[in-house]
């Protein structure tokens, strides 16, 4: 009891999140059952949940650097529709040889223009010290504008068949996005315990000027991080053009709030230096079950907004409450996965008094 | 000397299991000059926090001419009379003086409306109180350090506070200012007001405190005259020891100097500053704050490129640009603010201590070496004696002197030749100042130049054989060992930071007898 | 002292932002009536006025909030809950009075800001995350309990059209009628308010004082809770004001498309000079920075450029404006050593 008391003390909000995932989980099996099991849904589910799976990871990255990036959805748009553009026969006519080169080449272009904006995002927040939310404010905005130009708000469709087969295809009934996204997953978790690349983006995101003051190019490491969230965004417009063998200005819009909603649900800390993506996994598995269900109940875009909206608001409260939650015998939290996602107030300890302003609240500037 | 007004009784607080204060029994006498002195996290600010109203006590209670004012929330306490300047001075940055000063007062006459000449006739009357002149209608960012106390002086005023608490008032003054702020105090205190001075730097107050009351621990320990004690027995019931620190005295015979600073100067901040450092000096830079010791420092480590001079490193001219410019030239540097430049305080030791020395800790796939990151922590806690063994703990969750050995204790890993400390003991406990004054000794021992900048001429001559005085961007005056060692040098010192302006004159005019020939 | 015209009406010197923004809306003017004289004439003014109005008072609730310390998402939400409401009611109840409009959607709005107010204080969460849901929340359960149909002009309250359709001054020309919208006088009624509380009262200043440092504040006995709740009910009360403007002048009810314009709003309020970080802003500037985006969004047009060009140049405009402005700050910074930011 007491070794499972400090497992769940070591990282509380993991644990709550696991607690309400199989309690969702088991709620709607027993509520719908075979349609919720079935291979289809199943298949379904894995399939939706791909594309947003990228961006969940994209959004879950930029929160670790204590920003936000609004401008994932239009990047991935914009990318979408310039991957699109290629294999539209608009530049270059389509034929039998040249379509698979040509997919190729699309895709290529819309990795690498997620990147391109990931590093308009990145040189904007480090070299030219605009606050992330609102860099990201301004490049949603022109991303959208670009490809509003780009398409005249007209959709662009694909000629090339074998590309939406691509994004269909499975693999032992298992869609290849999707392995494709938990394959991203697997790395970019990795990265971020393994590598230095990754221990520099939550000592960034924990303090940015302790960071400087140990020698690291801070500037470095913001850019770095904005261009793999880019990376993430090129991948997930791959996924998106498949899925509807199209692209337009507008498509996932809802994506946004929803994904801040899996990763202020995964625990990571607005304020930077707090998450996991372990965490973002499972916050993805509750959400798309949840989707599905809604999609099966037949809700309409409203209520689930509702529900999205409520449930981000009810997070946020049970995590102010977990926080302060001592089970018996914890052990202190621990390193880079420890999920506090609220900072709790500052009650000074007595030791620990310190000479300048021990009272002033230390954010540095970002506001949320 | 009057009637007491306030009165602390069996006071007590915890926050989360641990007890910062501990029974407290004192009072407070009308027009009275009170001293509460004791280390950091003894308790003192916490108590203020009370009688303000910002904390509601766990037991025991606080009363003002009679009244309860504990557990009532500020607006209680600040109509009782209760005024605190906090160290942070609790201005609005930015608000107007003359808003900062009159707001409060405006709030509790319940005025809805705001009326400017009013403010402005408040502001002015409180102003003339304090015995200055500020420009009224400009922002409160724009103000000195100096000035901003005195609008914090002047809000005060403004609500006919009873009781003034200022909480470690002196530290950012130079000897002017505080000699003007301590004959305000005497002012006030003729006028019938009680003033608390919260410090543990005792020079200053010691001339005007009627009363000194030492906290410890979170107990009260003493209550006493003046007159009753002196530095010793004082800094006795602080700290429970006798402490007098060891004395470093530099053995290592090579000459050859690892850093040579000519004549670096940086707009605004210093300029022609020169010294040598060799291997095994500890050079003290010292002077008040503004002096430029710290850009000085900052300079060294790449974060304020100088515009004019040369650094030298091995004999070899460098540009320093970046922290890790300096970092691959062998310079290491312990900030001045430990909690916003030197820690990761939501991290554990164990990341901390790695933070500095990643690349070094990659194994053969570029990834962390966990098991060489775990042994290089516990090896760093145990070399340093940090209290919390355990390297999961949080380092905010330690005390300041255990932080603080923390960061040293990353900076070690990186074996430095050059080691800078800025105000390294700032806000620690005493057993962990000496601790730290040990280790310095053992690094400029094996070899490190140290540059330890201070403002504490008792830190400085325990730990250094040479000194550098700084005053307003330029070097007033340079000791060697031999100086050190004379018996009165540290008073000396004192007198010399203290009151830089007279030693300009002094100095000059020993230039000039030497001169015109006479002898000194 | 020399003191400049500027300091003379407002009693304090310009900002930077308000010079920078000035100068772009004079060389934008002067840019496109240069190419496209029919740009530079009174039925541009009347109709940017017009559809500038609604605009404007929600940037007001923005500004407050900013100032105050946080910011909020959710005020388009608000302003389509407040106005759906109040239409549906007066449909319900038969009220056909654009009085008992207002005053319905303005008191569903602070009920909502109200909401919002007491969730961030309570639980002390970051304003952005919190307004983000209730912004959806607030909408979510406004199309559940009321639905959303929409519905065209010939259902609506008279009213409400009548209201829309009023202006003050009417001119007739070659292009047809142009009015002065009977908005502008309430958005110059908000703006001559707000400016009142902000600067005249001692609730407006200490609203600036909590944005400025909320520590120092409460030390101070100012009260924060009340502090708050003012700001969130006052932004929800002016949006639900807005509400009313914007269905008064649609051609059809549709309770969705306002939703998604927040964003832009926030950003013309910031680059008129309210910092994220609380305690800054001046009421000019907000003015300035709508004036800016309803050129950019609305007058492209006359450069021969079509809508789709808007984002793009907005988008290009804010990230200079933005650029410009935490440059200058970046600047600043490291030369006084301050290391707070990146």
């Amino acid at each position: 009891m007491n070794s499972i008391a400090r497992l769940v003390a070591r990282d509380k909000n993991l644990s709550v999140l696991v607690v309400m995932t199989a309690v969702t989980l088991i709620v709607l099996i027993t509520l719908l059952g075979g349609r919720f099991l079935s291979a289809g849904n199943l298949q379904s589910m894995s399939s939706q949940v791909s594309e947003f799976g990228f961006l969940a990871l994209a959004m879950g990255l930029a929160m670790l650097t204590a920003g936000i990036d609004l401008s994932i959805v239009s990047a991935a748009v914009l990318s979408g529709i310039v991957g699109a553009t290629v294999m539209s026969g608009q530049l270059v006519p389509v034929t039998a040889s040249n379509s698979n080169t040509l997919m190729l080449v699309g895709i290529l272009a819309a990795l690498v223009t997620g990147m391109l904006c990931g590093l308009l995002n990145g040189l904007l927040i480090a070299k030219i010290s605009i606050p992330p939310i609102l860099a990201t404010l301004g490049t949603m905005i022109l991303f959208t504008g670009i490809g509003m130009v780009i398409t005249n708000g007209q959709s662009v469709p694909i000629a090339i068949s074998s590309y939406s087969a691509l994004g269909a295809a499975t693999v032992a009934n298992i869609p290849i996005i999707f392995i494709l996204m938990v394959a991203a997953f697997l790395v970019v978790g990795f990265m971020l315990r393994r590598t230095r690349f990754g221990r520099r983006i939550y000592l960034f995101g924990e303090n940015d000027v302790a960071l400087r003051f140990s020698g690291v190019r801070n500037d470095r490491v913001i850019i770095l991080t904005y261009v793999t969230i880019g990376l993430l965004v090129g991948l997930a417009a791959v996924i998106m053009v498949s899925r509807v063998n199209s692209a337009r200005v507008g498509f996932g819009e809802s994506y946004l709030l929803q994904a801040i909603l899996v990763v202020v649900l995964a625990g990571f800390n607005p304020y930077g230096g707090r998450g996991r993506v372990v965490s973002v996994a499972l916050g993805l598995i509750l959400l798309q079950s949840l989707q599905s269900a809604f999609t099966i109940l037949q809700f309409n875009p409203y209520v689930k907004n509702l529900i999205w909206g409520s449930m981000l608001l009810l997070v946020m409260v049970v995590n102010y409450y977990v926080a302060r939650w001592n089970p018996r015998g914890a052990a202190p939290a621990t390193g880079p996965g420890t999920t506090t996602a609220i900072p709790p107030e500052s009650a000074p300890s007595a030791a620990a008094e310190t000479h300048r302003a021990a009272d002033a609240v230390t954010t540095g500037g970002r506001a949320l | 000397m009057g009637n007491p007004i306030l009165i602390a009784e069996n006071l007590s607080i915890s926050f989360g299991g641990v007890t910062a204060l501990d029974t407290i029994n004192l009072s407070i006498g009308e027009g009275e000059i009170l001293c509460l002195a004791g280390e950091n996290g003894s308790g003192k600010s916490t108590f203020v926090k009370i009688v303000s109203g910002v904390y509601a006590p766990s037991a025991g209670s606080v009363a003002i001419d009679g009244s309860r004012v504990d557990s009532q929330g500020p607006r209680a306490a600040i109509s009782a009379g209760v005024q605190v300047i906090y160290q942070d001075l609790s201005l609005f940055d930015h608000l107007s003086v003359a808003e900062n000063i009159a707001m409060n007062r405006m709030m509790h006459d319940g005025s809805r409306l705001v009326k400017r000449s009013r403010m402005r006739a408040i502001a002015a009357e409180q102003l003339a109180r304090v015995g200055v002149e500020l420009p009224l209608d400009d922002r409160v960012s724009t103000l000195s350090v100096a000035n901003k106390q005195l609008v914090a002086i002047a809000r005060a005023l403004s609500m006919d506070a009873r009781i003034l608490f200022m909480d470690e008032p002196t530290t950012a003054l130079t000897t002017n200012e505080v000699k003007r702020l301590l004959k305000i105090v005497l002012e006030l205190k003729s006028r019938g007001l009680s003033i608390v001075f919260i410090s543990h730097k005792l020079d200053e107050v010691f001339a005007i405190a009627d009363r000194i009351i030492i906290f410890r621990d979170g107990h009260k320990m003493g209550d006493f005259t003046a007159a009753e004690l002196d530095e010793e027995s004082l800094s006795f019931h602080m700290t429970g020891r006798t402490v007098s620190y060891a004395r470093y005295h530099r053995q290592i015979d090579d000459e050859t100097p690892l850093l040579q600073v000519q004549g670096l100067g940086r707009t605004g901040n210093y300029q022609d500053v020169s010294f040598d450092l060799r291997k095994g000096d500890i050079l003290g830079l010292t002077g008040l704050l503004g002096a430029g010791r710290t850009e000085l420092a900052l300079s060294l480590f790449g974060l304020n490129t100088p515009d004019s001079g040369r650094i030298l490193i091995g004999g070899q001219p460098v540009s320093i640009r970046s922290p890790l410019q300096a970092m691959e030239h062998g310079i290491a540097l312990v900030p001045e603010d430990r909690k916003t430049q030197g820690l990761f305080g939501a991290q554990s030791i164990r990341n901390n201590v790695s933070s500095n020395v990643i690349d070094s800790l990659l194994g053969r796939s570029r990834l962390i070496d966990r098991k060489a990151e775990q042994s290089l922590a516990v090896a760093t806690v145990h070399e340093m004696n940090v209290n919390n063994k355990n390297i999961d703990t949080l380092v905010q969750n330690l005390s300041g002197g255990n932080q603080q050995k923390v960061v040293i204790g990353k900076w070690i890993a990186r074996h430095p030749t050059i080691f800078i400390l800025d105000s390294p003991t700032v806000g620690i406990d005493i057993g962990s100042k000496q601790e730290i004054y040990d280790r310095i000794h053992t690094l400029a021992a094996s070899g490190i130049g140290v540059i330890v900048i201070s403002d504490e001429p008792e830190e400085i001559i325990a730990n250094c054989n040479r000194v550098l005085v700084m005053h307003e961007g330029t070097v007033l005056d340079r000791f060697e060992e031999a100086d050190l060692r004379a018996p009165e040098f540290k008073d000396r010192l004192a007198t010399i930071i203290s009151d830089p302006e007279a030693h300009v004159k002094h100095a000059t005019a020993a230039l000039t007898t030497i001169n015109t020939g006479d002898q000194r | 002292m020399k003191t400049s015209p500027f300091r003379a009406v407002f009693n304090r010197p310009s900002t930077a932002m308000e010079k920078y923004l000035l100068a772009i809306i004079i060389g934008y003017i002067v840019i496109v009536a240069l190419k496209n004289p029919l740009f530079f004439s009174v039925e541009t003014l009347f109709d940017m006025l017009r559809s500038g109005s609604g605009v404007m008072i929600l940037a007001i609730g923005v500004l407050i909030v900013l100032v105050s310390g946080g910011i909020d998402v959710s005020f388009t939400a608000i302003a389509v809950v407040s106005g759906y409401t109040s239409v549906k009611l007066m449909l319900a109840l038969g009220i056909d009075n654009i009085l008992f409009a207002f005053v319905v959607s303005i008191v569903v709005g602070c009920l909502l800001g109200a909401i919002n107010a007491l969730i961030i204080y309570r639980f002390n969460l970051p304003t952005l995350i919190v307004t983000l849901g209730t912004a959806s929340a607030y909408h979510g359960l406004m199309a559940t309990v009321l639905g959303t149909k929409s519905f065209p002009t010939a259902a609506m309250p008279q009213s409400l059209v009548n209201f829309g359709s009023t202006d003050l001054i009417v001119i007739n020309s070659d292009t047809g009628r142009y009015g002065l919208t009977v908005f502008l006088p309430i958005v110059i009624a908000v703006l001559v308010l707000t400016w009142f509380i902000l600067y005249r009262t001692m609730l407006g200043r200490q609203v600036f004082a909590v944005g400025s440092n909320e520590e120092s504040a409460s030390r101070l006995g100012i009260n924060i809770f009340r502090t708050k709740l003012f700001v969130y009910a006052y932004s929800g009360a002016l949006s639900g004001l807005m509400g009313i403007i914007y269905f008064s002048e649609l051609k059809y009810v549709n309770p969705v498309s306002l939703v998604g314009t927040e964003l832009m709003i926030i950003a013309a309020v910031v680059i008129g000079g309210a910092k994220l970080t609380g305690g800054e802003g001046t009421i000019l500037g907000t003015i300035l920075g709508i004036v800016v985006v309803q050129l950019f969004q609305s007058t492209l047009v006359f450069l021969g450029l079509g809508s789709s060009w808007n984002d793009l140049f907005f988008g290009a405009v804010l990230l200079i404006s933005l650029g410009v402005m935490y440059y200058r700050q970046r600047i600043q910074d490291r030369k006084n050593l301050v290391f707070a930011t990146a």
